[in-house]
């Protein structure tokens, strides 16, 4: 069954939103990303024009966020304070880099830039997260896991000012630490136009030493709130929002997220790392592909940045 | 004396009468020389409706017209501006947007359709001037900034192929069916309305040829038009946008919580 989208001025099969929200949700739930970097690109390919996708993406997050938070609250894995501390960062993060897109339009080249920007923190995160919870894994096989060597990284954390106990994360860090690091995600989530869950889930699991599952409850729920703002935003400035279409994509994801979070408690945290680093490096091959093949159409909408 | 004023009386009755049937019989020559060229285009649809099930729609063309004439039907929006980004090669290697493109005096949508193919029955200087065909359309509009015209030959080419892709442009021959009905010539066309062409109003214009020139046009048009649901909530999206952003954050809100809530009691915890 078709239905008509008022904001996107298209027709699309109902099942088209439902099945990506189901699948894009599950992996939300699963793994504490929002999923824009796969929902957006898959629905402009569905015909729904970019500036109205990434938007509407923003909007159908909220409620998938809201679940998967909800279901991870129920079990004890979201550290609110220190989710506060890294809104708190990306919301700083996120005006700075606002800014910062309006000086690489001004410079030329945005575009150029923010695709490298995309491209490299992909690979780089996913293949870091790869090579690390393999190497983790075969460690545990060999030997019994012994506390991390104290490195000098570490020992430059511990000194630093503020220093707090984040109880359900069971760490203990200056309040800077996820202050700086959320905003240095804002800021690159702005720039690249998006979420920004990729990278905010490997700083809470490498940089924050937050267990895996706690990261997954914790970066939904800051996720949630930067996509309310995002959300209210573009309604406000844009009108971008297709509320048809979140509500048949959040139909999907609000049970997907379920469904996955349900899923990744039976999941060790090494695995659900593995597993988000594949889908991360598969995402930057793809984009790789489409920026060295030639485009089938020379022009695109435009708008946006 | 009175005979003789009776008698011119008469005289200028009758020359009144004279005068009117000639006047008569000027007018019926005159309608009847116009009856068999008269071009008339009446579009079937011409009031889509778009609801929640709106998927596409078909929009017919017909008329009378000259069976000595060739016909060209055209339906355009309104023409005007339009921004795409353009895509090159950075650095020899990446494709990607390379910057924008403004093209001026274009429609958003242009379909066209003839007896035979609008350049063989048409002079140059009359598919310019009615802006028929896609060489046409191209002279009519500027596109910005290129440097010469090599290169927006090319970049209108691409236009061109985008907005077919988008079905929104399109350009076909021969699928024009004429008949006999009543002693009057008639034709008839069909085309596919796609539910990519937004909403606004569509001017339907029949040409008629010969001897490669336009000898008669008539005009009709198609409104397309949101209604109900669809309608209001477009609205408020463009006139309410805090209150449709704050509505569109608590259903989603609601809907997330809504979910959670049915899987705990449905069991889904641990």
């Amino acid at each position: 069954m078709y239905l008509y989208l008022p904001v996107a001025l298209t027709s699309i099969n109902i099942l088209v939103p439902i099945g990506l929200g189901l699948a894009v949700g599950l992996l939300s739930g699963l793994f504490g990303v929002g999923g824009g970097f796969l929902m957006t690109p898959l629905l402009i390919m569905f015909g729904i024009p970019s500036t109205v996708a990434a938007a509407t993406d923003s909007n159908q997050i909220v409620a998938a966020s809201t679940s998967g938070t909800y279901a991870h609250w129920k079990v004890g894995n979201v550290d609110f304070k220190m989710g506060l501390y890294l809104l708190l960062g990306g919301f700083i993060g996120g005006l700075a880099g606002v800014q910062g897109i309006k000086v690489l339009q001004a410079m030329g080249n945005a575009d150029f830039v923010i695709k490298m920007t995309y491209v490299l923190m992909l690979g780089i995160v996913g293949a870091y997260m790869f090579v690390e919870s393999l190497m983790s894994m075969r460690k545990k096989k060999e030997e019994t896991p012994k506390q991390a060597k104290e490195s000098k990284v570490g020992a430059f954390l511990k000194s630093l000012p503020m220093q707090t106990h984040f109880e359900k994360s069971g760490v203990t860090h200056s309040l800077l630490l996820p202050v700086i690091f959320g905003g240095f995600v804002g800021i690159l989530a702005a720039v690249m136009g998006v979420g920004g869950g990729f990278l905010m889930v490997p700083v809470m699991v490498y940089i924050l030493r937050m267990p895996m599952h706690v990261v997954v409850g914790t970066s939904l729920f800051q996720i949630l709130f930067n996509c309310i703002e995002v959300t209210f935003l573009q309604a406000y400035t844009n009108h971008n929002v297709d509320f048809i279409l979140a509500v048949l994509l959040l139909l999907g994801s609000t049970v997907g997220a379920q469904v996955g979070a349900v899923f990744g408690r039976k999941l060790k945290g090494e695995q659900l790392k593995i597993i988000l680093a594949v889908i991360v490096l598969v995402v930057t091959v793809k984009i790789v592909f489409e920026l060295t093949m030639s485009p089938s159409l020379l022009v695109s909408q435009g708008g946006g940045h | 004396m009175v005979k003789a004023h009776s008698s011119r009386l008469m005289a200028l009755g009758n020359a009144g009468r004279w005068l009117m049937v000639v006047f008569i019989i000027c007018t019926a020559l005159l309608f009847s020389g116009s009856a068999s060229a008269t071009l008339t285009a009446r579009a079937n649809h011409d009031h889509i409706t778009v609801d929640f099930f709106y998927h596409g729609s078909t929009v017919s063309v017909s008329g009378v017209s000259d069976p000595d004439a060739d016909l060209v039907i055209k339906i355009t929006s309104p023409e005007g501006h339009q921004a795409l980004r353009k895509k090159g090669k950075v650095a020899g290697l990446l494709w990607m947007n390379v910057g924008n493109l403004d093209y001026e005096n274009v429609p958003a949508l242009y379909f066209l359709t003839a007896t035979k193919k609008p350049e063989d029955i048409l002079a140059p200087g009359e598919l310019d001037k009615a802006v028929i065909g896609y060489p046409a359309l191209a002279r009519h509009a500027e596109v910005k900034p290129v440097s010469d015209e090599q290169e927006k030959a090319r970049w209108f080419a691409e236009f061109i192929r985008y907005k077919e892709a988008s079905r929104v442009y399109g350009i076909t021959s021969g699928n024009i069916n004429m008949s006999e009905k009543d002693g009057k010539h008639t034709y008839y066309t069909l085309f596919q309305w796609p539910y990519q062409a937004s909403p606004g109003d569509y001017t339907v214009t029949a040409y008629a040829v010969k001897g490669g020139k336009i000898v008669e046009t008539a005009e009709s048009h198609v409104l397309v038009e949101q209604v109900g649901v669809v309608k209001r909530l477009a609205d408020m999206a463009k006139s309410r946008g805090a209150l449709y952003g704050a509505i569109s954050i608590l259903a989603a809100l609601g809907a997330g919580f809504g979910v959670g809530l049915v899987f705990r009691k449905g069991g889904g915890s641990h």
